[in-house]
């Protein structure tokens, strides 16, 4: 299973955040990826519209997600725009964010 | 001269003005001024403020004075200004508003990030009241609304056309926003901004909100700090970010393109002149990118003239903003047109405020005349 996350909007930008993270079988530990598929089932991932959600008119500095998951022999790319109010999403985007954050988190321990 | 089209969209007056300041030249340094504001931060004679304090008698004309404002039945017969607050708690979900944890004149919760939040908002509030005579974002008294514990690990604040909502940080990057009082003048000037015009939020209409809202967030912290333009640091959301990251801000309003050099955030995208401007699809066109070019030409206004931002650099800001040539389409060079315009209704032609706004521009690459 592959996973690619991009996160757009916010107070302020930076390149670093903005870029695509792409999480394959070597960052998630079969558990991981178990659980991933049940989230996304539960969400019915693969069955969502392109784009879920709309800000409000007047709204600035929201965030909004573009999360594709390549499984077996099904894909999807769903523009999420926050807030996400459906509690299967919102654990599916919450785990994603998690994987993709500890990722980020490790690319900058060699520095330290 | 640049011709500026008095049009505006249908939706842009739906609400009135609420954001940028509007202080006399005097009224900052005037001693009953400041005693007043020093009796205002008292949050037991906050209920029911009556503002048409020394600040109000020694301000400029009001919006409601000026040629061609808008002059709306609503403003007519406003409210008296009272704050009303109520801070909601997500607890960690993204469902808004939340649980009330705490409502006007109650004692602090002892939640962090409830009492900042309620803290921030009565600062803001309070500067548009005593300085611009503002009766909060609305001008009509709208209630002031916050959600605080938004998501989880969430790195951000954001207005969501109705309330501020804020993130608790990841604790890697991000420490928790409502710690950050420019970024919350910030969220509660889109209110303001939006009640006044649409701007577009997207591409160089949406970078002028954006820059928008830094000059009065950073003016709210200026004003609440007492701090004058030489003095402040003009950093938005200097708060912000963890020991881990190499930067002092999310931007620098003084020196864009420095705030920030780190290897998982990057470097600070933002140009210093509009030869630098960057074009691109990312960040809604780069709104928080190229917010930087008005940014910088208002922080070289504000040091030119010196004493206190919000006295007269703040002030053409704000009338600009109330300005009722402002439209959703408006462009860095329109709204530049109009400070001048402003600057010159207020100080007239030849003044030292004119010249100065003239040239603050011109630094950041737009000619006014």
């Amino acid at each position: 299973m592959r996973i690619k996350f991009e996160e757009q909007g916010g107070v302020a930008y930076f390149p670093g955040l903005s870029r695509p993270f792409t999480l394959g079988d070597d960052d998630l530990s079969e558990e991981e990826a178990g659980e991933l598929k049940r989230l996304a089932d539960a969400a019915r991932f693969f069955d969502l519209p392109s784009s879920v959600g709309s800000p409000a008119r007047g709204a600035a500095d929201y965030k909004q997600y573009t999360l594709t998951i390549d499984g077996e022999g099904e894909s999807r790319t769903v523009r999420i725009v926050e807030p996400v109010t459906d509690a299967d999403l919102a654990a599916l985007l919450k785990f994603v964010r998690t994987k993709v954050y500890a990722a980020r988190a490790r690319e900058r321990s060699p520095r330290e | 001269m640049h011709k500026i089209m008095p049009h505006r969209h249908p939706f842009c007056c739906v609400v009135p003005p609420y954001i940028l300041e509007r202080v006399s030249e005097r009224a900052g340094r005037h001693p009953a001024e400041a005693a007043a504001r020093t009796l205002t931060q008292d949050a037991s004679l906050r209920v029911t403020r009556t503002v048409q304090s020394v600040a109000a008698q020694t301000a400029p004309k009001t919006a409601d004075q000026k040629p061609g404002a808008r002059v709306s039945a609503r403003r007519a017969a406003r409210p008296a200004v009272r704050i009303n607050r109520t801070i909601y708690t997500t607890r960690n979900t993204q469902n808004l508003p939340g649980d009330v944890a705490r409502t006007e004149a109650s004692a602090a919760s002892g939640d962090v990030a409830v009492d900042e939040a309620y803290d921030g908002l009565g600062s803001t509030f309070d500067f548009f009241s005593q300085i611009f005579e503002r009766n909060s974002i609305d001008n009509n008294g709208l209630p002031l609304k916050a959600s605080v514990h938004y998501g989880t690990d969430y790195g951000n604040a954001f207005w969501n056309g109705q309330q501020m909502v804020f993130g608790d940080g990841d604790g890697v990057i991000f420490n928790r926003f409502t710690g950050s009082l420019d970024i919350i003048g910030h969220e509660l000037t889109h209110g303001v901004t939006m009640s006044e015009v649409h701007l577009l939020p997207i591409f160089q209409p949406g970078a002028l909100g954006e820059s928008v809202s830094d000059v009065f967030g950073s003016l709210i912290k200026q004003w609440t700090l007492n701090q004058d333009a030489q003095s402040a640091d003009w950093l938005i959301g200097a708060e912000l970010f963890t020991e881990n990251v190499n930067g002092v801000a999310l931007r620098s309003m003084k020196d864009p393109g420095n705030a920030y050099d780190d290897p998982v955030l990057g470097k600070d995208p933002q140009p210093r002149h509009m030869r630098d401007y960057v074009h691109t699809i990312n960040d809604f066109g780069g709104v928080h990118i190229n917010c930087s070019i008005p940014n910088l030409a208002f922080y070289l206004l504000a040091t030119s003239l010196g004493g206190f931002a919000w006295e007269r650099a703040g002030r053409i800001w704000y009338e600009t903003v109330t300005d009722d040539r402002m439209w959703h389409h408006m462009t860095f060079a329109r709204f530049a047109q109009l400070t001048l315009s402003n600057a010159v209704r207020l100080y007239g032609n030849g003044s030292e405020e004119t010249e100065a706004v003239q040239d603050a521009w011109e630094q950041v690459g737009i000619v006014v005349d």
